[in-house]
């Protein structure tokens, strides 16, 4: 009986850290082959001829058109600075600077990917059409109700992740910009 | 509890080889991959201009709404593959994917091509047969070696904004992409 017991216990964990550490590893990559910048996560040779095995088995999991690494890179954000995850019933502010890039596009996603930006709105933020402080940085709101400078309007309730897609970028050269430079996520009110 | 927590610890490392073989496994076994999702947009020798994405409907490819996007599938078996075609002046970016989904070649028109797309794919056999001087090409083709026989590219075309949208599609169907003879 206690041989059982302990059996069943090793079988629980074996499938409960198996199963579990690789749903994790490629939901959003915080263990491995991503490389996290604050709430950001990308994961960096999605787009090299020779991915890792984890970035290989992420590219049979989402099954999506990746990015080659020349043509850009995708940064998904699923919680805020603080840790938090993004809450359809909140507001958010992003602020900062973005990093080298001919452009870049900020779209609100569902956990399937789906654009979730209210009808009638435009489905994504776009560089070229933001209004900036006198420095030059950034500041977007992200919700349900009206912001102020840029807002990217969303629709519906629960949670959502923010994607920003670098295009034409060097943040992976090392020359000039660095990653290091990516917008932070605030909450605002709930 | 000493014998206990021998059996979490075996029940760990059993754990820690079902994920092990799990990620390796993935690749293999997927059946919504994205060249399964290509294959099915009938994309062979023509190019096909992925629908526009829209607010509230499912997007598989997680494309960009701020994009149009022209797929085209070449299986390299019946000849070097040439993708070539004028496009609209703006940002584009061109890339080469394998049957596994990963790019094996990207490039963006900032690296001096301008509008004009010339593009020959090539296996390793075909590569040869280049260097040999025994297959005639048009000069100033961008040469891309593959590995593999089963190949697909992407073309991105940045839509400035959206009422220009089906005048860049259009140009995008017009992308001749199919094998040398």
């Amino acid at each position: 009986m206690r041989f059982l017991i302990h059996l069943l216990v090793m079988i629980v964990v074996a499938l409960g850290v198996g199963f579990g550490l690789s749903y994790f590893a490629l939901t959003d990559g915080r263990l491995f082959g991503a490389l996290r910048v604050g709430p950001w996560a990308a994961w960096p040779d999605v787009g090299a001829p020779d991915p890792n095995p984890y970035t290989s088995a992420f590219l049979s999991r989402t099954g999506a058109l990746q990015l080659g690494a020349s043509e850009g890179v995708e940064f998904i954000a699923s919680h805020d600075s603080e840790g938090r995850t993004l809450d359809r019933a909140c507001q958010y502010t992003l602020a900062g600077t973005t990093p080298v890039a001919t452009f870049w596009t900020l779209q609100a996603l569902d956990g399937d990917g789906t654009n979730i930006a209210s009808p009638g709105s435009p489905l994504e933020m776009h560089s070229a059409r933001i209004v900036r402080a006198e420095d030059g940085s950034l500041r977007i709101g992200v919700g349900t109700a009206l912001a102020p400078y840029n807002w990217l309007e969303i629709t519906g309730t629960g949670s959502f992740v923010l994607a920003l897609t670098l295009y034409d970028t060097s943040v992976f050269s090392s020359v000039g910009s660095t990653v290091q430079t990516l917008p932070s996520i605030t909450r605002g009110q709930c | 509890m000493a014998r206990t927590l021998i059996w979490i610890i075996a029940g760990a490392v059993l754990g820690a080889i079902i994920h092990l073989s799990v990620i390796l496994a993935l690749p293999a076994l997927a059946t919504r991959d994205v060249w399964s999702k290509v294959t099915a947009l009938n994309a062979t020798d023509a190019v096909a201009v992925l629908p526009e994405v829209k607010a509230g409907q499912p997007n598989p490819l997680r494309l960009d709404p701020g994009l149009a996007y022209a797929v085209c599938q070449v299986d390299l078996r019946k000849g070097p593959g040439v993708v070539s075609g004028v496009l609209p002046q703006g940002f584009w970016s061109l890339a080469v994917y394998n049957r596994a989904g990963a790019v094996i070649y990207s490039t963006t028109n900032r690296d001096g091509i301008g509008q004009t797309l010339d593009l020959g794919i090539f296996n390793a056999a075909q590569t040869r047969m280049l260097a040999e001087q025994q297959l005639d090409i048009a000069e100033g083709l961008l040469i891309v070696e593959s590995a593999a026989d089963d190949v697909f590219a992407v073309i991105r075309l940045a839509i400035p904004h959206p009422v220009m949208r089906p005048r860049f599609e259009a140009a995008l169907k017009d992308i001749v992409c199919s094998n040398i003879e």
